[in-house]
């Protein structure tokens, strides 16, 4: 995978690479997919607006898997994402992108880089092609923490073109968090490699902290897996080659077309999902799947009462199997909660808050790099 | 009648707000092919709905006029299909928590009254619309209508009768477009319904086979239809030559007869789901009250008030009440000039004639009232006399033109000196000496023979009272 798909050549301490999931005006937007192929936006995402407005450039547009999507199957290239090698290879201060899945969360730890997911609903995702709605999150990708918040105080805030957002103009991170218990879920700490499980022991010496239950945490991936298949079977229909971006060149009627478009269009990752969340979506399997995983999300969210702790702590990496992996970072799309990921001791670590409380992860961090 | 026929309707109410149910394109009906577009309403990636109060606002207002119960939350849902005039390749609807429920329709008709029960009223989004190009065989999309925001209206399987049916829709559109919910303009579109009719006979409870007839716009038709359909399904049960399937089918209006749509249509699997896009709303009673407190005068309390207050006859009061837009007209001319009977008559008679004329119903009129207010006025006082008074209307319909104006220029006044009258009414008599010892001779008959011929001679544009009174000394001094 390149870095970028279209660089611009711009680098310094104020250049931000766009995942090219983010929409520029007068820009393509491929989201690493054919069926986006020669499609120009013809707006910019508002927080690409933002930016612009407070005097950051734009490095390129950076690679990604195709929408985003979660590969079930390992990549012969095991090349990092584009937006974490902009970041990491110091051309850009900054990259915005959309992890649903978790990778980069996970790949930032690994390449000496943060990554900041912040609330549902903080930052317009107006010009973001959408992946999975009820879950896509405009996160940074950064080197310091402190520095990433201070992004996201230009980018955050309502949007009125933004539907699904909180009614706050802005947000301050950096005022004083109070006192800090971290929440240690050890059933899930001890599915980590025992380096890992030691960098964690000490990273929580620092802090007062409790160890808590994950409740229901064997069903987050797959509550994630059926919830997003279905967003995403949904929100990739609007690729029927009628209106824009890829168009099969030769088709005998209006099914032919679709048929062809969409085969042509999509690689096997976007297949695979537009085909299980039809599926989980049919008269039949909706009551078994997506109304079940929806009484599911609900409870897992419940169960996050951050009542005796206020930061949970979890390891960014628990085995090879992403689909395992996943339900490390399904908690934070699934709840709309918070996080940061950053690399502790040469282990990848990451912090969960409770709704507009990014100011206790900026400060645990703070705490720990001290 | 050994039969009877069960119907149960879904109608289509375009709502009429001025911007789209998600965004603020115009849903301006007319509009150039694709002028009323924007990235949100053609579907494009990263665009989010923002839902439009006043929609919102309408479908309360389509519940308290049909004694609905109205939900606290309502949500939106995606009803997912793909077809090239539905840009997101799916519909957002309400499946799972409608605005209203459990509404019911009072109606009228020879049969006496009756009660319709709504089962729900949901608020959607329309589609777009395929323009065929035979020039080039290709087939173009136009998304003017996507996203323009619907009420669907469903009522319980309670009409028996095409007539009930038509009493149904009159009465509902009625209601709606006095409150300004929708113009209900079914040739437009505005409002058109789906026929879902069995036939079972009469005294039995199972209902027979469905079927469903779609897209209907025209009452005539439907009134055609539904005997047809009903006729059919008699016939099939009857003589057994055909066997009735539930199935989806179409009206031809030409033909007269229903045709089956076979396809994949009924097999379609919508895979309905919440739309996480979209915020739920929340409906309190502050919001309600102020809906209701707001709501128009209906048709009903107009004509009430038309004819107690303003003494019309019940007539009168029924024609002006049948169309929102003509009452309207009747309401904003009074302002102008408050003679009620007059303004009435010059509405019913002058205006109706007119547009009759220009092939436009009673929807359609538009005049400036104003204009109109001022044109009765100066027949009124006799300025001009009615004829001239007729022909100045239509140029005010067809031009907008400033009637006072128009008058003054070509000279359309009355001709109030008596001695021109009186040398016209000379002249007259000096030419039919037969006619004038006709009358001297008590034929009265041929005092209108004269008076013809004196307004020919005046252009039409003295008062034929005055000439009357003239011509009656004129023929006593001879």
């Amino acid at each position: 995978m390149g870095l970028f798909i279209e660089n611009y050549n711009i680098s310094g301490a104020d250049a931000v690479a766009l995942e090219d999931s983010i929409m520029e005006k007068g820009r393509g937007v491929t989201v690493g997919s054919r069926i986006l192929k020669n499609f120009v936006s013809p707006f910019n995402a508002t927080v690409v607006d933002r930016l612009l407005d407070n005097g950051f450039k734009i490095a390129g547009r950076a690679n990604m898997d195709e929408f985003g999507l979660l590969k079930l199957s390992r990549d012969d290239d095991n090349m990092p994402t584009g937006a974490i090698r902009a970041v990491s290879d110091d051309v850009a201060a900054f990259s915005l992108c959309n992890d649903l899945f978790g990778r980069y969360r996970r790949e930032a730890t690994e390449n000496d880089c943060c990554y900041i997911h912040p609330t549902y609903g903080t930052v317009s995702r107006y010009g973001l092609v959408p992946l999975a709605s009820s879950m896509d999150q405009i996160g940074i990708v950064c080197k310091d923490l402190a520095q990433g918040f201070g992004l996201l105080s230009y980018i955050s805030g309502k949007d009125p073109k933004d539907g699904a957002m909180f009614p706050e103009s802005t947000y301050d991170y950096t005022k004083p968090a109070g006192e800090i218990t971290l929440g240690v879920p050890k059933s899930v700490i001890e599915k980590a490699d025992v380096d890992t499980q030691d960098a964690i022991t000490e990273f929580i010496d620092g802090f007062a902290n409790t160890e808590i239950d994950l409740e229901h945490f064997d069903l987050y991936s797959r509550v994630m897996y059926i919830l997003s298949s279905a967003e995403i079977s949904n929100n990739l229909s609007r690729y029927d080659g009628i209106k824009f971006g890829y168009r099969a060149s030769n088709f005998s009627d209006l099914e032919d077309l679709y048929t062809k478009t969409r085969s042509e269009g999509f690689g096997p990752d976007a297949k695979s999902a537009i085909i299980m969340g039809a599926m989980m979506l049919s008269k039949d399997q909706y009551g078994a799947y997506y109304e079940r995983a929806m009484k599911v999300r609900r409870l897992i969210k419940e169960s996050i009462k951050f009542d005796r702790y206020n930061v949970i702590v979890l390891p960014c990496n628990i085995g090879d199997d992403p689909y395992e992996n996943l339900s490390l970072y399904a908690l934070s799309p699934l709840a709309g909660l918070p996080s940061v990921s950053f690399s502790y001791k040469g282990h990848g670590i990451q912090l969960i808050a409770g709704v507009k409380n990014e100011d206790l992860l900026l400060s645990t961090w703070e705490v720990c790099k001290a | 009648m050994k039969y009877e026929t069960i119907i149960g309707l879904e109608v289509h109410v375009e709502l009429a707000t001025k911007s789209k149910l998600f965004c603020p394109c115009s849903t301006e009906f007319g509009s150039d092919i694709n002028e009323n577009v924007c990235p949100i309403c053609s579907g494009m990636p990263g665009t989010s709905p923002m839902i439009n109060k006043k929609a919102v606002e309408l479908g309360i207002a389509a519940g308290l006029l049909t004694n609905s119960a109205i939900a606290r939350r309502i949500a939106f849902d995606k009803k997912n299909y793909f077809y090239p005039d539905l840009p997101s390749g799916y519909q957002v609807t309400q499946l799972f928590s409608p605005i209203c429920k459990n509404g019911w329709v009072e109606i009228e008709t020879d049969a006496g009254k009756r009660r319709i029960n709504l089962t729900q009223i949901h608020i959607e989004e329309d589609a777009g619309k395929l323009i065929h190009d035979d020039w080039t065989d290709t087939t173009l999309v136009d998304f003017n209508r996507a996203s323009v925001p619907l009420i669907e209206i469903v009522t319980n399987p309670d009409f028996r009768s095409g007539e009930e049916v038509v009493a149904f829709l009159e009465k509902l559109r009625s209601l709606l477009s006095f409150a300004g919910v929708s113009d209900c303009k079914m040739q437009e579109g505005s409002m058109r319904c789906d026929i879902n009719l069995s036939v079972r006979e009469k005294g039995t409870e199972k209902l027979g086979t469905r079927t469903e007839i779609k897209n209907m716009n025209s009452l005539k038709a439907i009134t055609a239809a539904i005997a047809y359909e009903s006729r059919r399904h008699i016939e099939a049960l009857e003589t057994g030559d055909e066997v009735l399937v539930q199935e989806t089918r179409r009206w031809d209006d030409s033909i007269g007869e229903t045709f089956s749509m076979r396809g994949k249509e009924d097999a379609t699997d919508y895979r309905f789901c919440p739309d996480p896009d979209i915020m739920p709303v929340f409906i309190g009673d502050e919001w309600i009250d102020s809906v209701r407190d707001n709501l128009p005068e209906t048709a009903q309390a107009k004509f009430i008030r038309l004819t107690e207050e303003l003494d019309l006859s019940e007539y009168d009061s029924e024609i002006i009440t049948r169309s929102k837009n003509l009452s309207d007209i009747f309401d904003e001319t009074l302002k102008h000039f408050e003679n009620p009977k007059e303004v009435a008559n010059w509405v019913i008679v002058e205006l109706l004639a007119i547009a009759k004329g220009d092939n436009k119903n009673e929807d359609d009129v538009r005049i400036d009232c104003r204009k109109f207010a001022k044109l009765i006025e100066l027949v009124e006082n006799k300025t001009i006399n009615r004829n001239v008074g007729k022909q100045v209307l239509s140029l005010v319909l067809e031009d907008d033109i400033d009637p006072v104006q128009y008058i003054e220029e070509n000279k359309l006044g009355m001709i109030s000196d008596t001695s021109l009258i009186n040398e016209i009414i000379k002249k007259v008599l000096w030419e039919n000496p037969k006619a004038v010892e006709e009358y001297r001779g008590g034929s009265k008959k041929v005092q209108g023979f004269f008076i013809g011929q004196i307004m020919r001679k005046l252009g039409g544009k003295a008062n034929p009272q005055m000439i009357t009174s003239l011509l009656r000394d004129a023929l006593k001094e001879d």
